[in-house]
């Protein structure tokens, strides 16, 4: 089978910006929640996340005159995580034709204030068709989820297939997951592939403080997030990017590039349970991680690290402790498991492809990193979470779950390059 | 990426169609209406004086209370998923399939695309009529402090873009692998294209895979028009009609397919998708497409083009520069309305039925290519 390498890391996250500011964050276990800046937030019931700080939007669009009249910030964000991955990567920004663009998203970002001056007519619709054409001047109502994908294959020239992936907080994970196929399969040699998503918005954050799903723990927003942990009250919204430039190993070989991690396997389920919820069960997580261990080849015994979906929620954490327990048997109280949500948040899409940057790097830098705010560990949460602080590793695997609204499934998993 | 059968790889057949669209929910009755020449166009029920297209494709009658007995779901359902979950469940009748006991759910694969979120006009007017300030201005507090406590909580369930397949598997009991694409027709090939190779790669010996999309409400003419997809109605007083429907595809490998005794309408020996780059001709990367699937003749096409000239006449140049020989054409989406994310699943449908009426060995070329740079085309064979 053709293995596949990842030989570029661009990320974006409230944790740090480019692969090496990323890294320092997470082992340090800084926390990148804090208040919203980037709207007025101040009447919403929660008014914390994990924003992308020193990001300049327009300096992004800048780089790509495509994005130029773009307000979407996910898309800014892809851009230029993607950017960072490619130079990471160490190839000229050549075009890219027998290669692929895998692009994972969340949601379209729809900009309430092109709709209030409207408000007072009582059909909102009826009065933005007859007047939002031209009054906007180009700015989009709503912006096409494959934007992202649409400005990167044109500007790298990805002639190989460009997929935008909506598969919700799987997206990232997916993403990575089917580029990694078309490599095996041989059908391109090189692929880009990430997420990205900002939920950081009036709807988003509004839309998840609905569902209840939020820690509303305003005053002290650097512990508001905290997985496995007895007195955890939900999860923390945050944004970000990640992609990873991925290529057979041979072409990777070939012109000296350094290689992170090989990205070993990859499996998906679907939960078919309830939208709200996961499966109680966890049978949904424990196909999807039976999956990507038989697509890796590898045995309970093999694996020696999980980086967990571990969003703070109430219900997700005993659930994939459970599944985690059944796949790995005795095996996992002795794996290292760890939440980067703790630190970032939860990036939604975004998040799979920014665990799976994480998951590269604990490879190579030989170093796990920390779930924080872990102080009383939820009895039926009975795993080893490395509490607090990072750990040295010298493991050769590492298993990273995504685990989708919806009941989506996705799990990667990363060796060392041997 | 082009795909050729090959002793390497299971082979794929097509057992189960679901159809809804403006023109009727069975194969049969969507083809009749499309070859009495029957169009599914008509004024929509919203001003359109500032709009290029004056005209809908909607479905007119469609009860989701027949597919979804549980209301309490349905209201948690925006409408393209309520779509969704109607035509995987009329695919799945049609191929007299149980999952759970003609597969275990894990064995079956769930690919399917979704279009532009379908914004309910009405639930987004509750969420900024109260958020205005006395200038019309977005009050961001009056947002957070009173508009959130009057939205229900269930919209976040409507505009999230995975939703519509997400309920699918639920409904459908369907638990195996899957993806989710968005949001135009290319996206829609792309996971029809997912579904036969997951089976012909033994991945899961079964797959459901289509689309939906609603695009007949005022934000998504506004939207259309905005991204250019509406531009040949001004510059050729011609252009694709928007309308909505979904349509989903019983995939599975031949053999096991025939062990049951399902009833095959077509074999998938080949496709391909493709990426039209920005700098080179839309036809030169269609041709590109038809090269790679190595074909000559086939007794039908089930062409992509719709009333967007520019789509219809690179199509025509691409047929011409393989010297690809299609018997008939059909044009679907002239009657049909452009139906987006659900189109490409429509087209592979109707090419299927037409291929098991055409007889064994009879060979449909469905083009399933529209706005955006991805494209695909699958060739199907008379089972």
């Amino acid at each position: 089978m053709t293995r596949v390498v990842i030989t570029g890391i661009g990320v974006l996250s409230p944790v740090g910006n480019g692969r090496h500011d990323f890294w320092q964050g997470l082992v340090s276990g800084r926390s990148g929640l804090g208040p919203i800046t980037l709207f007025d937030a101040s009447e919403f019931p929660v008014r914390i996340g994990g924003e992308v700080r020193d990001f300049d939007m327009s300096a992004a669009s800048q780089a790509f005159p495509q994005a130029a009249r773009c307000r979407d910030r996910k898309v800014l964000l892809g851009l230029e995580a993607a950017r960072g991955a490619i130079r990471d990567c160490g190839l000229p920004e050549a075009p890219f034709e027998r290669a692929s663009l895998h692009v994972g998203v969340g949601l379209e970002m729809l900009c309430l204030e092109d709709l209030t001056p409207f408000a007072r007519a009582g059909e909102i619709g009826q009065a933005v068709a007859s007047q939002l054409p031209g009054m906007l001047n180009g700015g989009l109502l709503q912006t096409p989820l494959d934007t992202t994908a649409e400005i990167l294959g044109d500007r790298y020239g990805f002639l190989g297939g460009r997929f935008t992936n909506c598969s919700a907080c799987a997206a990232g994970a997916q993403s990575i997951g089917e580029a990694l196929r078309l490599l095996r399969r041989g059908e391109v040699d090189l692929a880009l592939a990430g997420a990205t998503d900002s939920m950081l918005n009036p709807l988003g954050l509004g839309g998840f403080s609905l569902l209840r799903v939020l820690s509303a723990e305003n005053d002290t927003p650097h512990r508001a997030c905290r997985p496995f942990d007895a007195s955890r009250k939900g999860t923390a919204l945050g944004e970000g990017a990640a992609f990873l430039v991925l290529e057979r190993l041979d072409y990777a070989l070939a012109r000296g590039a350094p290689c992170y991690a090989e990205a070993v396997g990859y499996g998906s389920s679907m939960d078919g349970f309830r939208v709200s919820d996961p499966d109680p069960n966890g049978k949904g997580a424990v196909r999807s991680m039976t999956a990507a261990m038989a697509d890796a080849g590898l045995a309970p015994g093999q694996i020696d690290c999980v980086s967990a979906h571990g969003t703070g929620t109430p219900k997700n954490d005993v659930v994939e402790t459970c599944a985690i327990k059944e796949v790995l048997g005795p095996h996992a109280h002795e794996v290292p498991v760890h939440a980067v949500k703790s630190m970032t948040g939860h990036m939604i899409a975004a998040s799979g492809a920014v665990e799976a940057a994480a998951a590269a790097l604990t490879i190579s830098q030989r170093c796990v990193p920390p779930t924080i705010n872990l102080d009383t560990p939820d009895p039926e949460c009975d795993l080893d979470y490395v509490r607090g602080k990072a750990r040295p590793f010298n493991g050769n695997t590492v298993l990273s779950n995504s685990f989708g609204f919806g009941g989506q499934n996705a799990t990667l998993i990363f060796g060392r390059c041997l | 990426m082009i795909r050729m059968e090959s002793d390497m790889y299971r082979k794929v057949v097509i057992t189960g169609i679901g159809l809804l669209t403006p023109l009727g929910k069975s194969p049969a009755e969507v083809l009749g209406c499309i070859e009495g020449g029957q169009s599914a166009a008509r004024r929509p029920g919203f001003d359109t004086s500032s709009l290029l297209c004056k005209a809908v494709a909607p479905i007119v009658e469609f009860r989701p209370e027949q597919y979804v007995e549980d209301v309490k779901s349905l209201r948690l359902m925006s409408r393209d998923a309520q779509l969704a979950v109607a035509a995987a469940r009329l695919a799945l009748a049609d191929a007299r399939l149980e999952p759970g006991r003609t597969y275990a759910a894990e064995d079956i694969a769930l690919y399917g695309s979704t279009g532009l979120t379908g914004m309910p006009a009405e639930e987004i007017s509750a969420l900024v009529r109260h958020s205005a300030d006395s200038e019309g201005n977005l009050d961001l507090r009056q947002f957070g402090r009173i508009t959130l406590k009057r939205v229900r909580p269930v919209l976040s369930f409507k505009i999230l873009a995975n939703m519509p397949i997400c309920f699918v598997s639920i409904f459908g009991s369907i638990r195996g692998e899957n993806g989710i694409y968005t949001p135009w027709e290319g996206q829609g090939a792309q996971a029809i294209a997912a579904g036969v190779r997951a089976i012909e790669e033994g991945l899961v010996a079964c797959a459901l895979v289509g689309g939906c999309d609603v695009r007949t409400h005022e934000f998504a003419f506004v939207s259309l028009q905005q991204l250019g997809a509406l531009r040949s109605w001004a510059d050729h007083g011609e252009g694709p009609i928007p309308g909505e429907g979904a349509a989903f595809l019983v995939l599975e490998e031949e053999g096991r397919a025939l062990a049951r005794g399902a009833r095959v309408y077509a074999r998938i020996p080949r496709h391909a998708l493709g990426t039209t780059s920005r700098q080179s001709p839309l036809a030169d990367a269609l041709s590109a497409l038809l090269v790679g699937l190595s074909i000559q003749r086939v007794s039908h096409l089930v062409a992509a083009g719709d009333g967007d000239r520019r789509i219809r006449e690179a199509e025509s140049q691409a047929i011409e520069q393989v010297s690809l020989q299609a018997v008939a054409r059909l044009y679907p989406k002239r009657f049909l309305g452009n139906l987006y994310a659900a189109a490409a699943a429509v087209q592979v449908a109707l090419a299927a039925t037409v291929a098991q009426r055409a007889g064994r060995g009879q060979r449909v070329l469905a083009n399933c290519f529209g706005y955006g740079s991805q494209h695909g085309s699958f060739l199907l064979e008379g089972a």
